[in-house]
């Protein structure tokens, strides 16, 4: 069992790296692995699947800047995050703005796993904390 | 004017607007106190990371695409989903003065009823150990009170004493009494006013106790007067494996605290073996490599780690360990006993064959050591014990051999008798110890054969006697002994003296 879950990690592994250049997800090379897989299916066809989507889904979230906002977003907000996350990452970054009112006021962005946290509702929940 | 206040009011907006950088992850998983969390890239090993709801977890694997955490606190409310973030912070404990007296959970939080506590300390958990430089050798006492280990196993401060030996042998009871001991030593020495004096402090830990066990145990103390010196941190069978892993590391953080700041303290982690089967516990559920006994591979260094930050430090003060072990079937040979008897610089070992004969405290001479010797002892408690453990050793020996023999001569009878007495002499009712001035007392009169006219089976009720009449008659001449701890000519002499005052007020 143990190793059957393995054995499926280090093939969704194996077919990210194949589908990944200079750092950055090519749809090409991921429609070529969905492909390859399709024709020479492997052991637990889903579970690779899974994972393998879960590695790319990973991948994408890296390049990509979620900007969360309550308020109107000024013009230029955006491009200026994607410019100061492309400066600190050092990998080109998008950035896509998506309206959350719970955030009361201020913004919230989103690069992979790393949140900066610049909203009322964010500084509420650090006071609540620290109360 | 109105510029400098706008310039303020810049500053402010500045500091207020500027973002704060959290490192996120989402649960895939949650069983059994632990969570499985995907994201997180930035976590460090050993990390406290915060869960929805107020709960903490700390980072125990850090895998390729996931992270291990145990979670400290209630998991009903997590599910999978469920955002995690890092804090960039060591599971820290209150420390101080301020939890002497109280009972508290592993992560320092009050579970006795008597409110929050008042720390204004935090130590982590986890530290590295002190190394070689830091340290000083072990040379000062830690009187426990029992006499059979005063006398014969004596630990001293700084030094980690193991105590073995299979369930129901009196384990906690000796820990328990060196607690009072060190309570009744602290009340004296405070009274005299003595500026060289140095209070022990002790930790009492409790892992995998039953709840029962741990309120009998605080209650004992409280009715000694100990508990005013001594923290009492619970992890019971009830409570979750990863506190019952914690525990341990926070009591040696609180304990760390005293030694840093120049104090002394004693620290009693009863018991190793259900720490151990904790971690156990733990590691299975991370799926870690299983190995002898189905524990992980690092159960030594769980221990060594802990164990190593006891200490005497050089220019502060100490931390003695008490750990505590259970055998089964008094197997000392076992995976976990070996591995911290290999740690410890000596260990007690307790037999049931012993108890059952009522001699208690149940302490094996022969398998007893204290790798320390008597660098850790008074000299007046060399001057009348110091022969004590051959004698023992030789009269075992000899118990050995008379059993098959009937004729016997008159030497070896001699020695039979003198080591039935010292076994009945060195009986001991529970949470009673006794002051090291009163153990010199009662071994000068044995080594001067004041006892050799009493029948073996008085020998524990003349004790009795002889200890209430220095008590009650005697009490400058216990003070010089306790004031000048060796034995010189006049003090022998006196000591004489009052022997021969006693022996007519005993009648055998």
């Amino acid at each position: 069992m143990a190793s059957a879950r393995k054995q499926v990690q280090q093939l969704a592994r194996q077919l990210f790296r194949l589908s990944v250049i200079d750092g950055e997800v090519s749809a090409e090379r991921v429609a070529g692995v969905l492909a390859y897989v399709e024709k020479n299916r492997p052991a637990h066809p889903v579970a690779v699947l899974r994972a393998y989507q879960r590695l790319i889904s990973a991948e994408v979230a890296r390049s990509r800047a979620v900007v969360d906002h309550a308020g109107p977003l000024a013009a230029g907000v955006l491009e200026a995050i994607s410019a100061a996350m492309t400066r600190r990452y050092g990998r080109r970054i998008t950035s896509s703005a998506r309206r959350n009112d719970a955030l009361i006021a201020g913004v919230r962005v989103r690069v992979g796993d790393d949140v900066y946290e610049s909203s009322v509702a964010g500084q509420l929940e650090q006071l609540a904390r620290a109360v | 004017m109105s510029s400098v206040l706008e310039q303020i009011e810049q500053q402010i907006a500045k500091l207020s607007s500027k973002a704060v950088k959290k490192n996120t992850g989402v649960i895939r998983t949650v069983a059994d106190g632990v969570a499985k969390i995907e994201g997180l890239s930035e976590v460090m090993y050993n990390e406290m990371v915060q869960f929805p709801g107020g709960a903490i977890g700390i980072a125990l694997n850090l895998e390729e695409d996931e992270v291990g955490c145990v979670v400290l606190g209630d998991i009903s409310k997590l599910k999978e989903g469920d955002e995690v973030q890092t804090t960039g912070r060591l599971l820290s404990v209150p420390v101080g003065k301020a939890l002497l007296g109280r009972t508290v959970d592993a992560l320092g939080n009050a579970v006795d009823g008597k409110g929050p506590i008042a720390a204004k300390e935090f130590f982590p958990v986890e530290k590295i150990a002190p190394g070689i430089i830091v340290r000083k050798s072990v040379s000062q006492p830690l009187f426990t009170g029992i006499m059979a280990i005063d006398s014969m196993i004596p630990i001293g401060r700084g030094q980690r004493e193991l105590i073995i030996g299979d369930r129901g042998t009196g384990k906690t009871t000796i820990a328990i009494d060196t607690i009072i001991n060190q309570a009744k030593i602290n009340k004296v020495g405070l009274a005299s006013g003595d500026p060289k004096f140095r209070p022990v402090y002790s930790i009492y830990v409790a892992v995998g106790q039953k709840n029962s066990n741990i309120v009998r145990t605080i209650a004992a103390l409280e009715a000694a007067g100990a508990l005013e010196y001594t923290i009492i941190v619970a992890a019971p069978a009830a409570d979750n494996p990863a506190n019952q892993y914690l525990a341990p590391y926070s009591g040696a953080a609180m304990g760390e605290w005293f030694m840093e700041n120049g104090m002394d303290a004693l620290i009693v982690y009863d018991d190793l073996s259900k720490h151990a089967v904790a971690y156990r516990q733990i590691s299975l559920i991370l799926k870690r490599p299983s190995g002898r006994e189905a524990y992980p591979g690092d159960v030594f260094y769980l221990h060594s780690r802990l164990l190593e930050r006891s200490a005497r430090l050089d220019g502060k003060g100490s931390l003695t360990a008490l750990p505590i072990i259970e055998t089964l079937a008094g197997d000392v040979s076992a995976y976990i006993p070996t591995n911290v008897i290999s740690i410890t610089d000596g260990q007690i070992f307790l037999e049931t064959d012993l108890f059952n004969q009522g001699i208690r405290p149940a302490v094996s001479v022969g398998l007893s050591v204290s790798r320390v010797g008597s660098a850790a002892q008074i000299k007046a408690t060399k001057q009348v014990g110091g022969k004590l453990k051959g004698e023992l050793a030789q009269f075992r020996e000899l118990a050995a051999f008379a059993q098959f023999g009937s004729d016997l001569d008159a030497k070896t009878k001699a020695q039979l008798d003198r080591g039935s007495r010292i076994v009945e002499l060195f009986k001991q009712p529970a949470f009673n110890p006794l002051p090291i001035e009163l153990q010199v007392a009662v071994l000068f009169a044995m080594q001067r054969g004041f006892f050799d006219p009493v029948d073996v089976k008085k020998v524990v009720a003349a004790a009795t006697s002889m200890k209430q009449f220095f008590t009650t008659r005697k009490d400058a001449l216990l003070t010089e002994i306790r004031t000048k701890a060796a034995l010189d000519k006049d003090l022998e002499a006196k000591l004489q003296a009052a022997c021969e005052e006693w022996k007519p007020t005993f009648s055998a």
